[in-house]
């Protein structure tokens, strides 16, 4: 009975932790973000996802002060990540974007013992459904995706990928996997333009 | 103040285990194993044994541990040896006489250090103490340090050490304060944990009790886990049978006067682990071989009670040969390469042990002490409020070298000089990287005659 009690507890505290991180998605990436993730989707010639929600205090405005990593490869694939370093021990927020733009395989990742290679995303643990969107959990990955849960999927031909890193204040892979939630819900494509 | 997740379910399993800590929950997340009843005539000369029953995990046999664990360590202040003798005796027959010694009543193993030989009697020890004349040592050795374990592993120094099992927490908890009540005892720490609870399906006590406490990684434990890194670990064929551990049953030991006949050697250890790591680097092939061994294939995904018989063992052949190929050696492979008998062996009292048998009798349970639950010396022991996943490791042996050996494989470190060689806790090495022990000590289990102060009567 107290198990239930205990239980029950956590559900009406995680109910409330769900409600208040998450906003009614956009339709459309916001004002201040569309610029740059326009140009990455007329420079990788596909459609990018752009969010419009980012976990607490993120946001996610290519060339704006939380961005870390920008980086498109010569196949076009890309990574847009963002980051906010707590110096006083505020932990880290750490989000990451990628798309390999007409490729529907798993990349694979130099592995950690010996001259071997392993999948850049591996253990699935469930799906996740929003947006149109039907994607696989990954609890280990690779590069700059390592200690991050991550979620992937394909669309016309590509593979995207949204991840984010397990570590303090977002501490536990249960609230990574809400955040996920919130970050699948709130994309929006961005198509390239025609040229 | 934010009221995070963590904090939360910290808070609230704090308030509904005041007083008991968080290991009341234990009673409340697991149901009582049936147990076969006890025979009250059944009371076995060794003090580690304790009648375990087993069930069916995934097809393999696995011996269901009690599901309540205690460690008390003490140091003595005594001046009057018999007199102490005598009341301690008095004290676990007054348990003994309680409690049936089954997981439904209460088993206590009662184990001497260094420091009590040496300190309390120090003249009848030269004379009786056992000798390991394979290793040409004495079977109670100096604690160590091991390649993998850091330099801020503690060597303990107590001069005793009391091990409570059982189903009920409050059965444990009764013997303790009894035995923390005698004036010549100067109780060092009390360790506590649980084991099993999920061999009846559905979540196991390890991830319940990860979960409650709000440990990192808690929710990466698969859900019917028996220990935290999500592997059971103990099939029956993997642990040693009956008296094989005690010192005198494979011949390794010179027992002189055979005051300790029917003794064993017990190591114990603290060891930290890191589940994040574990969870989020590794991913379930990797977890398997890193486990079991490198090259093991065709195992069910997210399978966690991997068979461990004889036909399983790996020699040390193969397990050098993996390594070159790998750059890696698994847990157990590494470990069988010296905790196994190499062919079949007829023990002292004409049992026939096989070849692939597994010589050491482990009792370690999960713990979530940062790293003790209590400490009479707070700083030296590092203590943290903040709940932690780790192990109380306990595990019964020959001898002290017998233990030393299965730790050293362990690191790579093989019986004849050969060496898998990796720098100390690399990933290649087993559990080794996600593993840190805080804590170690060597004890001699005396006979029960012998288990209140060994050779204090002579």
């Amino acid at each position: 009975m107290r198990v239930s009690a205990v239980a029950a507890l956590v559900a009406v505290v995680m109910g409330v932790l769900v409600q208040g991180a998450g906003a009614a998605p956009s339709s459309s990436c916001p004002n201040a973000w569309a610029h740059g993730w326009q140009k990455l989707a007329d420079k990788v010639g596909v459609p990018v996802y752009c969010p419009t929600w980012m976990p607490n205090p993120l946001d996610a405005q290519i060339g704006g002060q939380y961005e870390d990593i920008y980086s498109i490869g010569k196949d076009r694939s890309y990574l847009v990540s963002f980051l906010e370093h707590g110096d006083l021990g505020s932990g880290d927020v750490h989000v990451n974007f990628r798309g390999y733009p007409g490729r529907k395989a798993i990349p694979t990742c130099p592995g950690p013992v010996g001259k071997t290679t392993v999948p850049c995303f591996a253990d699935p643990a469930g799906h996740m459904r929003a947006n149109g969107i039907r994607a696989t959990v990954y609890q280990v990955n690779q590069g700059a995706d390592q200690w991050h849960i991550l979620l992937a999927w394909h669309y016309r031909g590509s593979l995207y990928t949204v991840s984010q890193h397990v570590i303090n204040p977002y501490d536990s892979a249960t609230r990574i996997r809400q955040n996920l939630a919130h970050l699948l819900k709130s994309l929006v494509l961005v198509q390239p333009a025609r040229g | 103040m934010k009221l995070t997740r963590r904090r939360f379910i910290g808070g609230a399993a704090a308030a509904v285990a005041a007083g008991g800590g968080i290991y009341e929950l234990v009673d409340r997340f697991a149901t009582t194993p049936k147990r076969p009843v006890a025979e009250p005539a059944g009371i076995p000369s060794e003090q580690h044994l304790i009648n375990l029953r087993t069930t069916s995990s995934e097809g393999v046999e696995v011996v269901v541990p009690p599901l309540h664990h205690a460690v008390v360590t003490a140091k003595l202040d005594v001046g009057d040896l018999p007199s102490a003798q005598r009341q301690l005796e008095d004290v676990l027959r007054e348990i003994d006489a309680r409690y049936e010694l089954s997981p439904a009543g209460l088993g206590v193993t009662v184990g001497w250090g260094i420091p009590y030989f040496e300190k309390h009697v120090a003249a009848q020890a030269k004379t009786h103490l056992p000798h390991d004349r394979r290793a040409q040592k004495p079977v109670l050795l100096p604690t160590r340090r091991f390649p993998s374990d850091p330099s801020s592993t503690i060597l303990e120094d107590n001069d005793v050490v009391f091990l409570l099992r059982s189903d009920h927490i409050q059965h444990i908890e009764d013997a303790r304060a009894k035995i923390a009540a005698l004036r010549f005892l100067s109780v060092t720490s009390v360790r506590r944990g649980f084991a099993g609870g999920g061999f009846d399906g559905g979540q196991s006590l390890p991830k319940k009790m990860a979960v409650a406490a709000g440990v990192p990684g808690a929710d990466l434990i698969p859900d019917g886990a028996e220990l935290f890194l999500g592997f059971t670990s103990t099939q029956k064929a993997g642990l040693g049978p009956g008296t094989i551990a005690n010192h005198e049953t494979l011949g390794y030991v010179d027992l002189r006067s055979g005051y300790f006949r029917n003794g064993t050697h017990m190591h114990l250890s603290h060891i930290a682990e890191d589940l994040e790591a574990w969870y989020l680097n590794f991913d379930f092939d990797e977890r398997v071989l890193t486990a079991f061994r490198p090259g093991m294939t065709n195992v069910r995904r997210n399978a966690q009670t991997i068979p461990q018989g004889p036909s399983q063992v790996s020699g040390t052949n193969e397990l050098v040969r993996q390594f070159h190929r790998t750059g890696r050696f698994g847990h157990s492979a590494s470990i069988q390469a010296t905790s196994r008998l190499l062919h079949d062996t007829v023990g002292v009292d004409g049992t026939h042990y096989p070849k692939g048998t597994a010589i050491p009798q482990r009792a370690d349970f999960n713990t979530l002490d940062n790293p003790f639950a209590f400490s009479a010396d707070p700083a030296r022991d590092r203590m943290d409020k903040q709940p932690s996943a780790g192990v109380h490791f306990v595990v019964f042996n020959p001898t002290g070298d017998d233990f030393e050996r299965n730790r050293l494989a362990m690191d790579g470190v093989l019986p004849g000089g050969t060496k898998l060689s990796l720098p100390p806790r690399n990933r290649g090495q087993g559990f080794n990287s996600v593993l840190t022990t805080t804590h170690r000590q060597n004890f001699l289990v005396p006979p029960r005659r012998h288990r209140s102060f060994p050779l204090a009567e002579l």
